[in-house]
């Protein structure tokens, strides 16, 4: 709740005014969560996409300049998503041994930091100069289509 | 092992298209930085690999005494390891888990491990354990692998036994030697009376003191010990059951502790289950028929019928004459009563164990049930009124009460009415 509240939070201070054109999505996507967290998961995906999608259109909304903290919200949001999870799971209450928990937490953790340092790595290249753009382009569609053909096979397993 | 995926995992895998897929059409990056860490998961999930796990599960007892704990061991092995392996003993509710049936675990590459579950048999029964269901899972849970293992084995329950001093004594002995003090006369041991001498009576049966005194031959009579034939009549027509106590449960109880205690006498012993399935075991002595009247019990249980059923389906060697009839029963059926008034009729000599359900049937002082609930109370003692008119002995058993309790009623009804 806390990563999500910290990702509407950066998105409407971000966002131009009126701030309120932006409230309906925030407020939909926090209802959304604390749906999930209460049913055990339904809707978790709608409101991460309603709290990145209010954050893209802020941050588009604000005018052309990078905003350096993307990095920071794509984590939260995957934090958000990671211990939504692992909250409704630990509902089941199997008694395991601490390790496992261990485990969860460094695994979630080295995630996370490993999606930082990607989303980072991502936004410094956006500063090479726009000499090859057709390239970009093309990399960034083949990563489109990659990404939705990566779900589409595990969504069929 | 069936494979599945996490709920979160689709939504995960649209989030990171849709961020590119903005990011193009707006031409921004963040879409694209929001999109990474979503892409990094989907990477993980894919990377993981389906595991290979040995389960088998043993119990250390297959025959345990109700309210005793029997432990089920899980041995695992896994050859490449598994981050997070959960497991989950599917248990009836009469058996229960410190901390739940489920346990979770985690494996390394070539490593052995044995979970114990302790098992509580709160209830007799006669139930199948051993079956374990699985899922292994990767660390971040984005993807899993269930199974089933294990063979599912019989767990027999036995009933927990009352302790008793005394048993009601048949009026009538059988003719096989045993421990119980007949009414005829003929050796034995116990003294009966004195009469006098008659031809082929031995000499050392004579009463000297008595000869000396009435100045003619008088001899000794004595009580033989003798066998009985008890019968174990199982009312399972009908059952009062609430909060996980049944009448049904206390009945086999009885009967569990009574068969023992009278096998254990040298008495032949039968059980009659009683009801919409009907079943019937045929008075035997010995630790055998102890076993068999024991399963046959856990077996037993309340099936609601609607048949009319009276003794006349019973197998005749099932109900021997001059046997002790002792019918255990919560009256809470016709039929029943109507079987068990046919028995007297019969002249056998039977005895009503009432397994009292008013405990379990309490109404809420002041509503409208409590008057209900007093017509009720009032058509059973008519009932019990019309055994007693007839000479059968009817007991209540209470809950919470021992069984010797009312069992002592029955030697008192007996000595007070003197039954023909």
């Amino acid at each position: 709740m806390t990563a999500y509240g910290g990702v509407l939070a950066d998105a409407l201070t971000r966002a131009p005014s009126p701030v309120a054109a932006f409230m309906p999505g925030a407020a939909l996507g926090a209802a959304l969560l604390g749906v999930a967290l209460v049913f055990g998961g339904r809707g978790l995906g709608a409101a991460l996409f309603l709290a990145g999608g209010t954050y893209v259109a802020s941050v588009a909304a604000a005018g052309d300049q990078i905003d350096g903290s993307a990095p920071l919200v794509a984590v939260l949001l995957l934090l958000c998503g990671e211990l939504s999870a692992w909250s409704i799971d630990e509902r089941l209450g199997i008694r395991g041994e601490a390790q496992l928990a261990w485990g969860r937490a460094t695994g979630i953790a080295v995630l996370s930091l490993a999606g930082l340092a990607v989303a980072a790595l991502v936004v410094a290249l956006s500063a090479v100069p726009p000499s090859h753009g057709l390239a970009w382009t093309v990399l960034g569609a083949a990563a489109a289509v990659g990404a939705a053909g990566t779900g589409l096979w595990v969504a069929r397993r | 092992m069936t494979g599945f995926i996490s709920r979160r995992l689709p939504a995960y895998a649209t989030l990171a298209a849709a961020g590119l897929v903005a990011g193009l059409a707006l031409g921004r990056v963040e879409p694209v930085a929001l999109a990474a860490p979503f892409l990094l998961a989907l990477v993980a999930a894919v990377a993981g690999h389906e595991p290979q796990v040995s389960v088998r599960a043993s119990l250390d007892r297959d025959r345990v005494i109700e309210g005793d704990e029997v432990t089920a061991a899980i041995e695992l092995s896994s050859v490449r390891g598994i981050d997070c392996l959960e497991l989950l003993v599917p248990l009836p509710p009469e058996l229960s888990s410190e901390g739940g049936a489920a346990r979770a675990v985690r494996l390394r590459a070539g490593e052995e491990g044995t979970v114990e579950l302790k098992l509580r048999c709160d209830r007799w029964g006669l139930f199948t354990v051993g079956q374990v269901l699985f899922r292994a899972r990767d660390r971040l849970g984005l993807r899993s692998w269930e199974g089933t293992a294990g063979e599912a084995r019989p767990l027999r329950v036995f009933p927990s036994e009352e302790t008793l001093r005394s048993l009601v004594a048949p009026l009538e002995t059988q003719v096989f030697a045993g421990n119980q003090v007949s009414r005829a006369r003929g050796e034995g041991i116990e003294f009966a009376d004195l009469r006098e001498w008659q031809p082929g009576d031995r000499l050392r049966r004579v009463n000297w003191r008595a000869t000396a005194l009435r100045r003619s031959v008088w001899v000794n009579e004595q009580n033989p010990e003798r066998n009985t034939d008890v019968v174990l009549f199982l009312d399972t027509f009908a059952e009062v059951r609430a909060e996980g106590r049944s009448t049904n449960d206390r009945a086999v109880r009885a009967a569990a502790t009574l068969a023992h205690i009278y096998l254990q006498r040298k008495d032949r012993v039968g059980l009659v289950g009683f009801g919409g399935f009907l079943s019937w075991l045929v008075p035997t002595s010995g630790t055998r028929q102890l076993y068999a009247i024991v399963e046959a019990l856990l077996t037993s249980q309340v099936v609601h019928s609607f048949a009319l059923r009276g003794v006349d389906v019973l197998p005749p060697r099932t109900l021997p004459p001059k046997a002790l009839v002792l019918a255990i029963t919560p009256l809470l059926d016709d039929r029943t009563a109507a079987a068990l008034l046919d028995l007297r009729a019969r002249g056998y000599d039977l005895i009503v164990i009432e397994v009292s359900p008013l405990e379990l049937v309490a109404p809420t002082p002041g509503s409208s049930l409590e008057l209900a609930h007093r017509l009720w109370r009032l058509s059973r003692e008519a009932l019990r009124w019309r055994y007693e008119q007839v000479g059968v002995p009817v007991v209540t058993w209470r809950e919470g009460v021992p069984l010797a309790v009312p069992l002592e009623e029955v030697n008192a009804f007996r000595h007070l009415a003197r039954p023909a």
